[in-house]
C-alpha cells in the first residue's frame, strides 16, 4: 500500500533485470566493446558521477583517434552508483572503467569485481606519491589509477578567531581542545568546532594519528578499529564532546551550514573538497575565512590525514585492459585533462606533477585572497603512508556513522563504540567468506 | 440463498465424465484470457519472489584476501540464523511491530473519525474537506518526509522553537522521540487516504436506515456508533491489512529522517537493514531479511483477517 512497497518493487526488478543479464553474459564485457574492436578502434565504457570527467574525455577521444572512451554518468557511488556497479560486475556487463573510491576499492576487490591491471599501471607509478599508489594495491596487485586525493585542513573564521582571542589557529589537538575551552567559555552558545556523523571525515582523523583500520598479512585480512592507536584518538574526541566544547551537528547538514554561517561554529576540520562546499553554502562572512594545516598530535613532527580521494578502477571482464589503463593513466596525469579536473571537477591531482598545477594557484577571494592549495600541497608530502581500506567498508561506514551519531545519546562513548565496529567489522567479514587474522 | 446462486452451486455436481470435456473445451480461451495477466505476474512477481528465497539460501565463498572472484555455495538457513540472531535486526523487527500497534490503531482512529465527520449530514464545505484530508497523501512519501524533517529538525525545527517560547525543551529527534515523530509522519500521510476508503464505504448505506433511526430517536452519534461504524467493518478491516502491511515495510521516513538524526541507526527498520545489506554488497543477507520481514507481514496481516473472521462469525 504505503509508496515504500514501490521501492522494494524496484529493488527486486533491479535484482531480477541482474538475474536475466547474467544469462545473456557469455559474450565478455558489453556489446560496445567487442564490437568496437572488429573495426580496429578500442571502445570502452566509463561510469562515473563527477561533473568534468566527460570533458577530459573529451580530450581523450580527440587525441586518441584509437581508443574512445563513452562517459556515462551514474548516480553518486554512496547513492547508488556503487551497488549498480557491483551490481552489473556480478551480471558479467560492467564497463571497462568505474569512478570508484579509495575506501570503497578493496570493497569491489573482494566482490571480485576488479581486473588486476599491475603489468599495465607500473609504468606510471612513478608519478604518483607512495601512498596514493597504496590506495590502489591491495596485496600487491594494483586494480586502477589514482585520479584526486583529499588532504584535511583547518578551515576557520579569521575574524572570529581574532574575536575570541585565538591569535593563531591550532596547530597542534592539545591547542585545539584548550581553544575550544576558551570560546566556548567566552560565550556558551559559540562552539570552536563541529563533530559530525561522517565515517570517513573520522576515518581522516585516525588516518592522521596512524591509527589504522585494515591490513593485509599474507592471505587474511586484519582489523584493527579498536587498536590502542584508534582508543587515542576516540578518547580525545570524547573528552571534547564530555565537556560539550563542540557542536554536533550532523556531517555536511544545513544546519552545520547554518551554525558555520552565523559564527556559531567557528571552523572545520575537512579535506580540500569541503573548501569550495563551505564557500558555496556560506556566503555570509565571504573574504573572513582562512585555511590552515589540520592540528597535529606532535608538532616536532606533523603528519596529517586525508579525507576522500578517488581511482579510476578497471571493472573485471574489461576485455581491453590494457587501453583502459593507458586512458586513466592519461586521465589523471595529462596536463589538460588536469587542468580541466581541477576547475570544473574541483579534484586536489593525485598526480604529483598535478601539484604546481597553475590552476591550483589562484587567490580564492572566498578564503582572502589566501592561495589555499599551498596548504593542502604543504600537507600531501606528510600524509600517513600506511593507510589501507577494508573489504567491507560500506557496511563498516555505516556502523560508524550510526555511532558516531550516537555518541553522547545513552551514554554511548566513542571508544565503547569502536568495540562493537571492530565486532561487527570481523562479523561481516567473515560473513562474506573472507580470512580475518586473529578475529 | 437465491435462485442464481443456487443453481450456480448446482452446476459443481454435474457429473463426472462431462465436467471432463467441458474443461478441456473450455480451457484454451481461459489459458488465452488468463495469460495477460498470468505473464506479467509470474515474470514480475512470483518469479523475484522465488529468486529472493533461493538467493538467501546461498551465501558467498571467498578465500584468503578474496580478490578473486567469489563462488556460491549452499548455506541452508544459516543466513536466516544470522540474521534472527543479530540483535539489531531483530530490534528492527519489534521497532516496526510496536510502531505499528501504536500508529495504526490511532490512524484508523481519526480517520473514522474523519470519515464520520465528513459524511454527517450537517458537515459544511464537504467537498473542500475531503480534499483537504487526503492532500497529504497526494503528495509523494519522500516529499512529505523531507518536510517533516525540516520540521523536527534540531536547529531549524519551528515546533521546537514554539515549544522553547512556552518554556518546553522538545527534541524531536531524539531517540525517545524517534518513533512518535516517524509515527506522525505516517499518520500525517495516510490518514487522508485511509478516511476516504472508509468514506466510501459509508456513501454505500442506504440513507433510509439513517432515516429510520432518527425517526425512532436515535441521536447523530448513536446512528454513527451503532449503524455506519459496523456497517463501514469491512473498509476498517481492509484499512487495517493495508496499514499492517504498510508499516512492515517502513522505509522512506527513517531513511529521510537519518539526515537530520544521525542517532537513527540504519538498522532501525528491517527494509533499511536489508537496503543496507545490499550496499555491502551482501546480497544473500538482505534476501534473508526480506523474506523475514515478508513473512512477518503475511503472518500479521493474515492473522489480523483470520482474528476478525472468528470474530465476525460470533457476531
Amino acid at each position: 500500500m504505503k509508496a515504500t512497497s514501490r521501492s522494494l518493487a524496484a529493488a527486486i526488478a533491479v535484482l531480477t533485470a541482474a538475474t536475466l543479464a547474467s544469462g545473456c553474459s557469455s559474450s565478455g564485457s558489453g556489446a560496445a566493446d567487442s564490437a568496437g574492436s572488429a573495426g580496429g578502434v578500442v571502445k570502452l565504457d566509463f561510469w562515473g558521477w563527477a561533473p568534468g570527467y566527460d570533458q577530459s574525455v573529451a580530450l581523450f577521444n580527440r587525441t586518441h583517434p584509437n581508443i574512445q572512451v563513452t562517459f556515462d554518468k551514474t548516480a553518486s557511488g554512496s547513492k547508488g552508483g556503487y551497488t549498480k556497479m557491483l551490481t552489473a560486475a556480478k551480471a558479467g556487463n560492467a564497463p571497462c572503467l568505474a569512478q570508484v573510491g579509495y575506501e570503497t576499492l578493496p570493497s569491489f576487490a573482494a566482490a571480485g569485481a576488479l581486473e588486476d591491471v599491475t603489468k599495465y599501471a607500473a609504468p606510471g607509478k612513478s608519478q604518483f606519491a607512495d601512498w596514493t599508489w597504496q590506495q590502489v594495491t591491495i596485496g600487491g596487485q594494483t586494480y586502477g589509477i589514482p585520479v584526486d586525493t583529499a588532504p584535511m585542513a583547518l578551515m576557520y573564521r579569521k575574524d572570529l578567531f581574532t574575536k575570541y582571542g585565538i591569535t593563531t589557529p591550532p596547530a597542534t589537538w592539545d591547542e585545539y581542545a584548550a581553544d575550544a575551552a576558551k570560546v566556548h567559555a567566552a560565550d556558551p552558545s559559540v562552539y570552536l568546532g563541529d563533530f559530525g556523523n561522517d565515517a570517513y571525515n573520522y576515518a581522516g582523523l585516525a588516518w592522521q594519528a596512524g591509527a589504522g583500520w585494515f591490513g593485509t598479512a599474507g592471505d587474511q585480512w586484519q582489523v584493527s578499529v579498536d587498536s590502542a592507536a584508534n582508543q587515542k584518538v576516540a578518547g580525545y574526541w570524547q573528552g571534547l564532546l564530555d565537556k560539550k566544547l563542540l557542536k554536533t551537528d550532523p556531517s555536511y547538514d544545513p544546519s552545520l551550514y547554518s551554525d558555520l554561517a552565523n559564527g556559531t561554529v567557528l571552523s572545520d576540520v575537512n579535506a580540500v573538497w569541503d573548501a569550495p562546499i563551505i564557500a558555496s553554502s556560506v556566503k555570509a562572512g565571504a573574504g573572513q575565512w582562512a585555511v590552515a594545516p589540520m592540528p597535529v598530535w606532535d608538532a616536532a613532527d606533523p603528519v596529517y590525514g586525508n579525507d576522500g580521494g578517488s581511482a579510476t578502477a578497471v571493472l573485471k571482464g574489461c576485455g581491453h585492459a590494457k587501453e583502459a589503463t593507458e586512458f586513466a593513466t592519461w586521465m589523471s596525469t595529462d596536463a589538460d585533462s588536469v587542468s580541466n579536473l581541477i576547475k570544473v571537477t574541483g579534484i586536489y591531482p593525485a598526480a604529483t606533477a598535478g601539484l604546481s598545477n597553475p590552476a591550483l594557484s589562484a587567490p580564492d577571494p572566498f578564503y582572502g585572497g589566501q592561495t589555499i592549495y599551498d596548504v593542502f600541497k604543504g600537507e600531501s608530502a606528510h600524509i600517513t603512508t600506511n593507510w589501507q581500506w577494508g573489504p567491507t567498508m560500506t557496511q563498516t561506514a555505516t556502523d560508524l556513522g550510526d555511532g558516531l551519531g550516537q555518541a553522547g545519546t545513552d551514554g554511548t562513548t566513542l571508544p565503547n563504540m569502536l568495540s562493537t565496529v571492530q565486532s561487527k567489522t570481523v562479523a561481516g567479514m567473515k560473513q562474506q567468506g573472507l580470512t580475518v587474522a586473529g578475529g | 440463498m437465491t435462485t442464481a446462486l443456487r443453481e450456480r452451486a448446482a452446476g459443481r455436481t454435474v457429473p463426472a465424465g462431462t465436467r471432463g470435456t467441458g474443461r478441456r473445451r473450455r480451457g484454451r480461451p481461459v489459458a488465452l484470457f488468463l495469460a495477460p495477466f498470468l505473464v506479467p505476474f509470474a515474470a514480475l512477481y512470483l518469479a523475484p519472489i522465488g529468486y529472493t528465497v533461493y538467493q538467501s539460501l546461498f551465501r558467498m565463498h571467498r578465500s584468503g584476501l578474496g580478490l578473486t572472484a567469489p563462488t556460491q555455495v549452499f548455506a541452508g538457513l544459516s543466513n536466516y540464523a544470522t540474521a534472527l540472531g543479530d540483535a539489531d535486526f531483530r530490534g528492527s523487527l519489534l521497532r516496526v511491530l510496536l510502531i505499528g500497534l501504536v500508529q495504526v490503531p490511532l490512524m484508523l482512529l481519526i480517520a473514522l473519525g474523519l470519515a464520520l465527520l465528513l459524511d454527517a449530514r450537517s458537515t459544511l464545505f464537504k467537498r473542500f474537506f475531503r480534499l483537504a484530508f487526503f492532500l497529504p497523501y497526494a503528495l509523494p512519501g519522500v516529499v512529505g518526509a523531507i518536510m517533516w524533517s525540516y520540521l523536527v529538525a534540531p536547529g531549524l525545527s519551528p515546533i521546537t522553537a514554539a515549544a522553547h517560547h512556552l518554556g518546553l525543551h522538545l527534541d524531536l529527534t531524539s531517540n525517545a522521540m524517534l518513533a512518535p515523530t516517524i509515527g506522525n509522519m505516517l499518520t500525517w500521510g495516510w490518514t487522508g487516504y485511509n478516511m476516504l476508503i472508509i468514506y466510501s464505504a459509508l456513501q454505500a448505506i442506504p440513507a433510509e436506515l439513517s432515516e429510520a433511526a432518527t425517526m425512532d430517536g436515535c441521536s447523530a452519534f448513536g446512528i454513527a456508533w451503532r449503524i455506519k461504524v459496523p456497517l463501514v467493518r469491512p473498509a476498517l478491516v481492509l484499512t487495517t491489512v493495508f496499514s499492517i502491511i504498510g508499516t512492515a515495510q517502513l522505509y522512506n521516513e527513517p531513511a529521510i529522517l537519518h539526515n537530520v538524526a544521525p542517532n537513527l541507526s540504519s538498522s532501525y527498520t528491517p527494509i533499511y537493514a536489508a537496503y543496507d545489506a545490499v550496499n555491502a554488497n551482501n546480497f544473500n543477507a538482505a534476501a534473508a531479511e526480506s523474506v523475514i520481514l515478508a513473512l512477518l507481514a503475511f503472518v500479521l496481516s493474515f492473522g489480523f483477517l483470520k482474528l476478525v473472521q472468528r470474530r465476525g462469525g460470533a457476531l
